[in-house]
């Protein structure tokens, strides 16, 4: 019998059904993986048996023998202390601020019993999940630790106590892509020595393809079809599967068909932006260093880093929407001036999409106001019939109809919202786009329509594109040439074909190893 | 810079299945007020209808608020046409409070709107244009923040005489300091959203993009400090006129009356219960109201 099992699950908020009709089955030792959309249900299924959602629980749910629904409050406490352990998506968020990392650990390893682990022990549990220094971390606070450090020290609190059974809900979304391979290999290692059960809840097939060897895909808070991750990965059944499989972007897939590349349209001369440090402390933070680069008409290239490598300043920069401290920004052979100083045609020529969609359009206005904005601006001399006509063309180049013209940023969804923030970005005839992270926030099926909306773009506007992204499989579907930035250098530049092919910088292999 | 969506905390709401389709987003703006049953909004209620009456009152009294009623000092409640009594000199209470009340509340919503007009100005100013423009505006806030404020009234008044003119200046000079840094620390977040880069890309000039963009985004939360600074200014001017710093005579106010009730309390205790206790609900109800709209903002 399975350690975790459940059975014809359904789950109701007021009454509200939200999820029906799940089974899942986790075996000591193995893993099993949902994954689904944002509002799949994916998340609601795994935290409400143990009574942390609003949700209710129907059907039956056992756990090591034990059946959670009706069962009194001293079960439900044991099957959620003892024989759980949780990691959560926000690692920054998760550990309690005021509490030092061993007082966490403490506390953690206490749902196990009342005796104390001594110093030793939690070095020993700190060094098990790979952090180094561990005896020093014990005193610090969880501020002093980096991401994938903090979800490290997730990790370790979630097992401090010896569960059965581990509940990884998103555990890597959150984290730098190149740390995410890390994590995962972790909790692999992890689950092979201590005979735990893993249930992974995650969006995105690709991270959980050879971390799980059963899989559920979830759709609408119903299972859409589930078995061994390696027979639905090969072989899917089911369409909306099929679906997901051909949105993932994946390196292996055969190689897009882009469009020609004309001449030279602009390049950047040892761009650098560096920013007083905040706080008290004097100093300086370089966040680009000399990047020189060069863009040709109708091309395509892909800025790719890890969070924090400068990858958005160096596009922010170029877009005249954020600081530049010393270099030069040619424009087939005009200087681009810094932010400020860029005059309305200049604006006209390069245009931004950003990575929150929601955030990127102002709450107040109404679709036709935002995407009527740059033209106000930038074409002048439109009269007011002619911009109406123009927004609702700009809409339906992005897919979208008339009827979204009075609609509020507020009430579209995340891809909706992002087709806005692109029809703004076209709608004065810019020559260059500067996307920065533009799929990420989506889901897997939502960001490949925006891709290959993108991709339509291109072809049909001679778009010139920068692309800034930390997932080279989804930037390897639009881009010609790739730019690889690690901590505010360029450390690999080339074909795109050929970086994937033969990478050199420590940092490719990284990302490339995570996508 | 990573992709962060909304999500379950261990202890926060589960996902919404039918809700979550929709990207939502937490800062700020726009939480509409809607929605909501009247009956949770009671304290607003009870502020909407004691204003109705003191505007309303003085009309159909057959008393004013200077008038003297020489037949009745010192009459107890419900004595002819007297409700509430009559005060030591023979006024009507009831049109003392109301008068009072009137006064009170307009000091309290005049040197508001002052102190919010200045406050956004300065603090959007110094938000917006940052760096060291920002730092030295900020400190000229800091600075006026540490001067002793009772002080610097007394002092007014003692060399410029009472009026309720000064009344309000004291008063503004420091409600909209509050005001300043919260209106600098919201504009300071709102700056770097990509909604204000996108409007910067597409053109907008910076004043432009001031009164359109950030303005109406921070009007939630600078409501919200407008309603929570209505009561400090009714506190400051009741214990001003306390003093016997306020409004002048006969003319009168909340803390006037609290003033002559609490000189004679063993009296007519009324006299001391009636304004205070008015006072109390008027502070308690616009805090209520005021913190909740801070919470729903923030």
């Amino acid at each position: 019998m399975s350690l975790y099992e459940i059975r014809d699950m359904a789950i109701q908020i007021d009454g509200k059904r939200l999820v029906e009709g799940v089974n899942i089955s986790v075996e000591a030792g193995k893993c099993t993986a949902i994954i689904g959309a944002s509002g799949s249900g994916k998340s609601l299924s795994c935290l409400t048996p143990f009574g942390l959602t609003p949700g209710e629980a129907l059907g039956s749910i056992k756990l090591d023998g034990i059946e959670l629904i009706g069962a009194d409050a001293h079960q439900m406490h044991k099957a959620r202390s003892r024989l759980t352990g949780f990691v959560f998506q926000q690692p920054l968020t998760a550990l309690t601020p005021h509490l030092t990392i061993g007082a966490q650990l403490q506390e953690a390893a206490a749902q196990a019993g009342p005796s104390r682990l001594s110093r030793h022990e939690l070095v020993q549990k700190l060094e098990r999940v790979g952090l180094s220094r561990a005896d020093e971390r014990l005193d610090q606070f969880p501020h002093r630790l980096s991401g994938g450090e903090r979800q490290r020290v997730m990790i370790a609190a979630a097992i401090a106590h010896r569960p059965k059974l581990l509940i990884a809900d998103e555990p890597t979304s959150a984290l730098d892509a190149s740390l995410r391979g890390e994590i995962m290999a972790l909790l692999d290692e992890l689950r092979a020595e201590q005979g735990l059960a893993m249930l992974l809840v995650s969006h995105d097939l690709a991270s959980v393809e050879g971390h799980s060897d059963d899989l559920i895909v979830m759709d609408q808070g119903r299972v859409v079809e589930s078995g061994s991750t390696a027979d639905i990965i090969a072989n899917p059944q089911e369409d909306y599967t099929k679906r997901l499989m051909a949105a993932t972007p994946r390196l292996t897939e055969p190689a897009p068909d882009l469009p020609a590349v004309g001449n030279m349209l602009m390049e950047t001369e040892a761009v650098t932006v560096i920013f007083p440090r905040p706080g008290w402390r004097r100093g300086k933070i370089e966040a680009v260093v000399d990047a020189s680069l060069t863009l040709s008409e109708g091309e395509a290239v892909a800025i790719v880093g890890g969070s924090g490598s400068g990858k958005s300043t160096l596009g922010r920069a170029i877009a005249g929407i954020g600081p530049l401290t010393s270099g030069t920004i040619n424009w087939q052979g005009e200087v681009l001036p810094e932010r400020r100083a860029r005059s309305l045609a200049m604006r006209r020529l390069i245009q931004p999409v950003f990575q929150d969609p929601v955030a990127s359009l102002d709450p107040q206005w109404r679709v036709s106001d935002i995407v009527a904005e740059p033209l106000k601006n930038l074409r002048p001399d439109l009269l007011r019939a002619d911009r109406d006509g123009m927004v609702e063309k700009a809409l339906d180049d992005v897919g979208l109809g008339a009827e979204y013209l009075e609609r509020v940023p507020t009430s579209l969804s995340g891809g909706q919202a992002q087709r806005v923030a692109i029809a703004r970005a076209i709608i004065a005839g810019p020559q260059l786009l500067v996307l920065d992270e533009a799929t990420s926030a989506l889901d897997p099926l939502v960001g490949s329509s925006i891709l290959q909306l993108l991709a339509q773009l291109q072809r049909a506007n001679g778009l010139t594109i920068i692309f800034i992204t930390h997932d080279i499989a989804s930037a390897r579907r639009l881009c010609h040439r790739i730019v690889v930035l690690d901590e505010g250098r360029i450390v690999e530049m080339g074909d795109m074909a050929a970086v994937i092919e033969h990478p050199n910088a420590d940092t490719t292999k990284r990302l490339i190893a995570a996508s | 810079m990573s992709g962060q969506k909304p999500h379950p905390s261990p202890s926060g709401e589960g996902p919404g299945v039918g809700q979550s389709k929709t990207v939502s987003h937490s800062p700020t703006p726009t939480p509409p007020l809607k929605g909501r049953g009247y009956s949770k909004h009671w304290p607003l209620w009870v502020v909407l209808v004691l204003i109705a009456l003191a505007l309303v009152l003085p009309a159909l009294l057959p008393w004013t608020y200077d008038q003297i009623d020489w037949d009745a000092v010192r009459a107890p409640a419900f004595s002819g046409s007297h409700i509430f009594g009559t005060d030591e000199i023979g006024r009507d209470r009831l049109a003392r409070l109301a008068a009072g009340t009137r006064v009170t509340l307009m000091v309290a919503i005049a040197a508001a709107l002052v102190s919010l007009v200045v406050g956004i100005a300065w603090g959007a100013t110094a938000g917006w244009v940052g760096g060291k423009v920002d730092e030295a505006m900020m400190r000229f806030v800091d600075a006026l923040y540490a001067l002793p404020f009772m002080f610097i009234v007394i002092l007014l008044m003692v060399i410029f005489g009472r009026s309720i003119l000064l009344v309000f200046v004291g008063i503004g000079l420091v409600e909209w300091l509050t005001m300043a840094r919260v209106v600098r620390g919201q504009v300071m977040a709102l700056k770097e959203r990509p909604f204000i880069l996108a409007a910067e890309a597409a053109g907008t000039p910076p004043l432009t993009i001031i009164l359109k963009h950030v303005l109406p985004n921070i009007a939630g939360v600078a409501l919200a400090y407008l309603m929570l600074t209505v009561p400090q200014v009714v506190m400051v001017e009741s214990f001003l006129s306390f003093l016997g710093l306020g409004v002048q005579e006969p003319l009168t106010s909340l803390g006037i009356l609290v003033k002559e009730g609490a000189d004679d309390m063993d009296m007519t205790p009324l006299g001391l219960l009636l304004p205070g206790g008015l006072l109390v609900l008027l502070l308690v109800c616009l805090t209520i109201e005021g913190e909740r709209l801070r919470d729903i903002y923030s």
